[in-house]
């Protein structure tokens, strides 16, 4: 099973998100609300995949993105969330080291799991 | 006598020491009371000399006007001796010994001195007459400035400079007092090349017209700077300063500063220097207090438009956070229901499915809201990346180039885009267009904006569009914007924004 480590501010979607990726078969193996709690969670979970919002109140997700990225033997693959819509953000999301971007109300295993197969083959984010 | 002297000929004007002036005075009239001499032995067998006597009156004069009244009298006895020796004999000798000669020559002593005090006065008057028109010419040339609000550090070199030459001055300068007890000099004018120091902070350790004004109460002089120290005493006498005159300029009850002229030659300032300097510095006091007002003017505008920014950004934020994140999460909720619905509900399904649409929609209006209160992306990602997104959004194509990759100052950002999308906005709803160009670059520490567009023209900025909102916010940050409209044939957005912030002091 996938398993998912979700950094994100908002108490109410991650809860949620939580509940609907578990339920979909995805394991969520941990929440994450601010970069340094990410990195450390990362570290110790090393998770598949890590949503990550790309406003995380007062730090940008793109900007811990791209630490992630650079932390070495981490293996994990990056998929950016928002509320925005990808337009809004396309420029950023393009120059980040993360496979992909979801709107967070399309947020779903399936969504996961193309977007994980599409980049496979690929280096990990 | 009403004419206007240039300034490199007032430069000129005070150019020899008062003893060479006295000298080549006395020079001057010895010859010509040689010249006259030379005539009265021309016609000396035609017409007696004694009726010629007066002849000299026609050097006494000149010489009264030109040099004085104390050269004049000199010369008449120059004069009166160079006829006794010539023409009262005994010939060749100061001797005289015929009375009605001795009474001609002292009528003629008496008559030469009041002509030349008349003269002396005559000279005096047209002196005054002349220095006064020239101070209200130089009063006048101020006066227009203040009146056309140019900055107010162009007022103060344009006092400085005519306080210099109206005082016969060689250097001159204006002078702001810190809150720390030194003064900075914010304007200087010399007549030669050494310049006294502006933009520095001067200390006021030693005699100075500065310290004087500053402890002192009304117009001051130093007389001598001879064997002074501190730091503007010794300025001054390494520029050659003898003596300075200056006046304080009083703004709003507080002694702002001082403005001071300096002589390097032993003469001194004459008695009504420090009132023409006071006749000056309420000019200057008008320039200041009017800087002030445009400056306070300038940062309250800016004020609003931040707090209106902010406002807007606050309630992004809050939108964000709070029903954004509740919608997406009952979205999801939702979803999970759906999920949960057994297949034989297929009408429950499909009900939940409407619900999800229904929801989706409300977030993507709730996206545009958010967007047009504060876009997401010019905090995250800098005015490149905001302006791309709104230009994808556009409904007319629009050619964007972006030559700088730099982050400026939220405001400036924020202005920028707004009149990037404030401009395409109007192209699509009124223009007409097809095309839009949009350039942003960045010049010498300005941000120029270049909105250009194949539309129908005609735009009228002062109609109550978008474009005086415009104006508002660019102007407010010390910026300008300017509008090419023409009809029938595009309109052109040109805006320039200062990119550091300036301070809004008055000099």
């Amino acid at each position: 099973m996938v398993q998912c480590l979700i950094v994100d501010d908002n108490p109410h979607f991650t809860a949620a998100a939580r509940r609907l990726l578990e339920r979909q078969g995805i394991t969520v193996a941990g929440v994450a609300s601010t970069g340094e709690e990410a990195l450390r969670r990362a570290d110790e979970l090393r998770p598949d995949v890590m949503l990550v919002d790309i406003d995380l109140g007062g730090e940008s997700g793109l900007e811990l993105a791209g630490r992630l990225h650079h932390q070495e033997d981490l293996g994990t693959r990056i998929i950016l969330i928002s509320s925005h819509a990808e337009e809004d953000y396309r420029d950023l999301i393009a120059a980040s080291p993360a496979v992909g971007f979801l709107p967070k109300d399309t947020l779903s295993a399936r969504a996961i799991h193309d977007m994980l197969a599409s980049s496979a083959g690929e280096a990990p984010g | 006598m009403g004419f206007d002297v240039g300034g490199d000929e007032r430069a000129r004007r005070r150019v020899s020491s008062p003893a060479q002036r006295w000298l080549s005075g006395l020079l001057a009239g010895t010859v010509a009371v040689a010249a006259v001499t030379g005539v009265l032995a021309l016609v000396d067998p035609h017409v007696p000399a004694p009726h010629l006597l007066m002849l000299y009156l026609l050097v006494v004069m000149p010489v009264a006007i030109v040099w004085g009244i104390g050269l004049a009298v000199v010369i008449a006895c120059v004069s009166a001796l160079a006829y006794a020796y010539m023409f009262v004999s005994p010939l060749h000798s100061f001797q005289i010994t015929n009375s009605w000669s001795l009474v001609a020559l002292v009528v003629f002593l008496v008559t030469a001195v009041v002509v030349g005090q008349l003269a002396a006065r005559l000279r005096l008057a047209t002196q005054r007459s002349a220095r006064l028109s020239e101070e209200q010419a130089a009063l006048r040339r101020v006066a227009t400035l203040v009146a056309r609000s140019v900055p107010a550090s162009e007022v103060f070199e344009a006092v400085t400079r005519e306080v210099g030459l109206l005082c016969g001055a060689d250097l001159a300068r204006m002078e702001q007092f810190e809150e720390d007890g030194t003064a900075t000099g914010v304007a200087a004018w010399s007549r030669g090349p050494a310049q006294l120091a502006v933009g520095t902070r001067l200390t006021l350790d030693g005699p100075s017209i500065a310290r004087a004004v500053r402890y002192g109460d009304g117009p001051v002089r130093v007389e001598s700077f001879a064997g002074a120290k501190g730091t503007i005493a010794r300025e001054a006498l390494e520029v050659g300063i003898r003596s300075s005159v200056g006046c304080p300029i009083v703004v709003g009850g507080h002694l702002w500063g001082v403005i001071a002229a300096s002589r390097k030659s032993d003469e001194l300032f004459p008695d009504d220097t420090e009132s023409q300097l006071a006749s000056f510095t309420e000019l200057i006091v008008t320039a200041i207090e009017n800087a002030d007002s445009r400056a306070q003017l300038d940062a309250s505008r800016a004020r609003v438009v931040a707090a209106a920014d902010e406002a807007r950004r606050r309630l992004e934020r809050d939108l964000h956070d709070g029903a954004q994140q509740r919608l997406i999460s009952l979205a999801l909720e939702l979803r999970m229901a759906q999920d949960t619905v057994p297949e034989d509900l297929p009408e429950l399904r499909a009900d939940l499915g409407q619900v999800v649409d229904a929801l989706s929609s409300a977030l993507e209006e709730l996206r545009q809201i958010s967007r047009g209160l504060h876009p997401a992306i010019l905090s995250e990602g800098g005015l490149g990346p905001g302006l791309r997104a709104l230009v994808r959004r556009s409904a007319v194509p629009v050619d964007l180039r972006v030559d700088t990759g730099s982050r400026y100052p939220p405001p400036v950002e924020v202005a920028a885009y707004y009149v990037v999308s404030e401009a395409v906005t109007n192209t699509t709803r009124h223009a007409g267009a097809s095309h839009v160009e949009v350039t942003v670059e960045q010049h010498d520490g300005t941000l120029l904006l270049c909105v250009r567009d194949d539309g129908v023209g005609g735009a009228d900025p002062g109609r109550g569009s978008g474009l005086t909102g415009l104006r508002d916010r660019v102007e407010a940050l010390g910026g300008a914007i300017g509008i090419t409209s023409p009809a029938g044939d595009g309109t052109v957005i040109e805006v320039s924004l200062p990119v550091e912030q300036s301070a809004g002091r008055p000099s």
